[in-house]
């Protein structure tokens, strides 16, 4: 049986991996090779890598990091953070990628997801949507956050998944590094709607958090801060997971 | 559970075998090449990007590589000339290793592709699978149906799948059906998960394919 995956993420800027909270004030985390080989030793089932800065004048440094991390771990690699083109996605493909987020490009030309799926598949192209509450639903938000849209989140959901994409990464910007636990009801609502595999973002707390997230239909669930402070085990979310009855990759 | 990035370079070395296997690895624009190249190294073995016949030319094996679209990838096999060599090649004994869409696209025809021939060394057609949940992404069980291979976790990305049965199919996997996670006729060897990305399960199948391909050398 397919298990749930638990995720490790790695925001990258000039080579570091940083955290900070709703997408706002970033600090240091460490070395992210360092940070990929520990989480892979410690039974992560995937390791996603997002390039926060997303610009022309960091893309050297980042493929330089996706390549450094993909030769040290064992395990699937997502890479994203900047990807406008096909041939982004090619260059992350080549420095060691197993599969790619879009996000702003994807919300701005949907055809995007589309175009890549018919060269690497619908399994390669991950659609990352950052959401906020906005009075009385979640709406898309682009560009790190700081361009927010009159578009309802679940909508765009569906477009991307009719456009061929293979997997959402969905991130509650309100939740993002807050550790008040992930936005259940924002997940059971895509996990509902939609047949894609759903990685659920932000907000991650503690062990029984992932069980909730799982639990609420969520396939894959990531964490960032409570991973790299070392406040959260990664074998201990896997074993509280697994004693809640869900099928865990030990 | 620990994993360990086994090296099998020193194995190699400790057993005065001088040249490591050289596996020609196919890289058409689509694929994770690279994180096959660095697994294959970690394997013990030489990889070359293999885009044309020239580089199939004193490989001891040949890999086809995942993450692709494989009515793209059978497009630009053909667009480069590389069908009959591959065939050629393979059919004189060359191993062969096709991952997820490059295990795809080794039998008759797959749904991915439609209106196409594919490789046909594995018999009958690849079909679009049938669950809730598609893609089937992520780790699953690998069940092996002969003794001669094993049984792990393994991580898969795919929503096409090949129906069970046959003399080929050598394990099994469930995910909505049953399907073939991994097939083998003579020196063909097929699998639907990707052995780079399976921890130290993968590792073992790589070590092994590449093993065989020392002998060779």
């Amino acid at each position: 049986m397919l298990t749930k995956r638990v995720i490790a993420c790695l925001d990258v800027d000039g080579g570091r991996v940083v955290k900070g909270v709703r997408f706002e004030g970033m600090r240091e985390a460490g070395d992210p090779v360092e940070r990929a080989r520990r989480y892979c030793e410690q039974g992560v089932d995937e390791i996603v890598l997002l390039d926060i800065t997303a610009t022309r004048q960091s893309r050297d440094a980042a493929l330089d990091t996706v390549a450094e991390v993909s030769a040290a771990i064992d395990i699937p690699l997502t890479a994203g953070g900047g990807v406008r083109t096909l041939d982004d996605a090619r260059l992350y493909l080549a420095a060691g990628a197993d599969k790619v987020a879009i996000n702003s490009a994807a919300f701005a030309d949907p055809s995007l997801i589309g175009r890549c799926a018919a060269q690497f598949g619908s399994q390669c192209v991950v659609v990352s949507i950052d959401v906020l509450w906005v009075r009385t639903r979640h709406e898309v938000a682009t560009h790190g956050g700081s361009l927010q849209h009159a578009r309802d989140a679940l909508e765009w959901g569906r477009e991307a998944q009719a456009r061929g994409a293979g997997e959402v990464l969905l991130t509650s910007i309100d939740r993002d590094g807050t550790r008040s636990g992930f936005d259940l009801p924002l997940i059971a609502s895509f996990a509902n709607a939609l047949r894609l595999p759903l990685v659920a973002s932000g907000g991650a707390h503690d062990a029984s958090s992932f069980a909730d997230a799982f639990l609420a239909g969520a396939d894959a669930a990531l964490g960032a801060s409570i991973f790299h402070t070392g406040d959260c085990s990664i074998a201990g979310v896997k074993q509280h997971c697994a004693l809640q009855g869900l099928e865990m990759r030990r | 559970m620990p994993i360990h990035l086994y090296d099998a370079r020193a194995f190699y070395e400790r057993n005065g075998m001088t040249g490591r296997p050289r596996i020609a690895v196919v890289a058409l624009g689509a694929s994770n090449h690279a994180t096959m190249c660095n697994a294959l190294t970690r394997a013990g073995a030489q990889p070359v990007a293999c885009r044309s016949a020239d580089e199939l030319d004193g490989a001891d094996a040949v890999v086809i590589p995942g993450v692709a679209n494989v009515a793209f990838l059978i497009d630009s096999i053909d667009a480069n000339a590389l069908r009959a060599p591959l065939l050629d090649a393979i059919s004189r004994g060359l191993p062969a290793l096709g991952v997820c869409a490059g295990f795809q696209v080794c039998f008759e025809a797959c749904d991915e592709a439609p209106n196409r021939t594919t490789l046909g060394l594995f018999s009958g057609r690849v079909r679009a699978m049938d669950a809730p949940k598609l893609p089937h992404m992520g780790w699953n069980r690998v069940e092996s149906t002969v003794p001669a291979f094993t049984s792990g976790w393994a991580y898969f990305a795919h929503s096409f799948a090949a129906p069970p049965g046959g003399a080929a199919t050598i394990a099994v996997t469930r995910h909505g059906a049953v399907f073939a996670s991994a097939s083998r006729r003579d020196n063909v060897l097929g699998l639907q998960f990707h052995p780079e990305r399976s921890g130290a399960f993968g590792a073992a199948i790589l070590r092994a394919f590449v093993e065989d391909a020392g002998r060779r050398c």
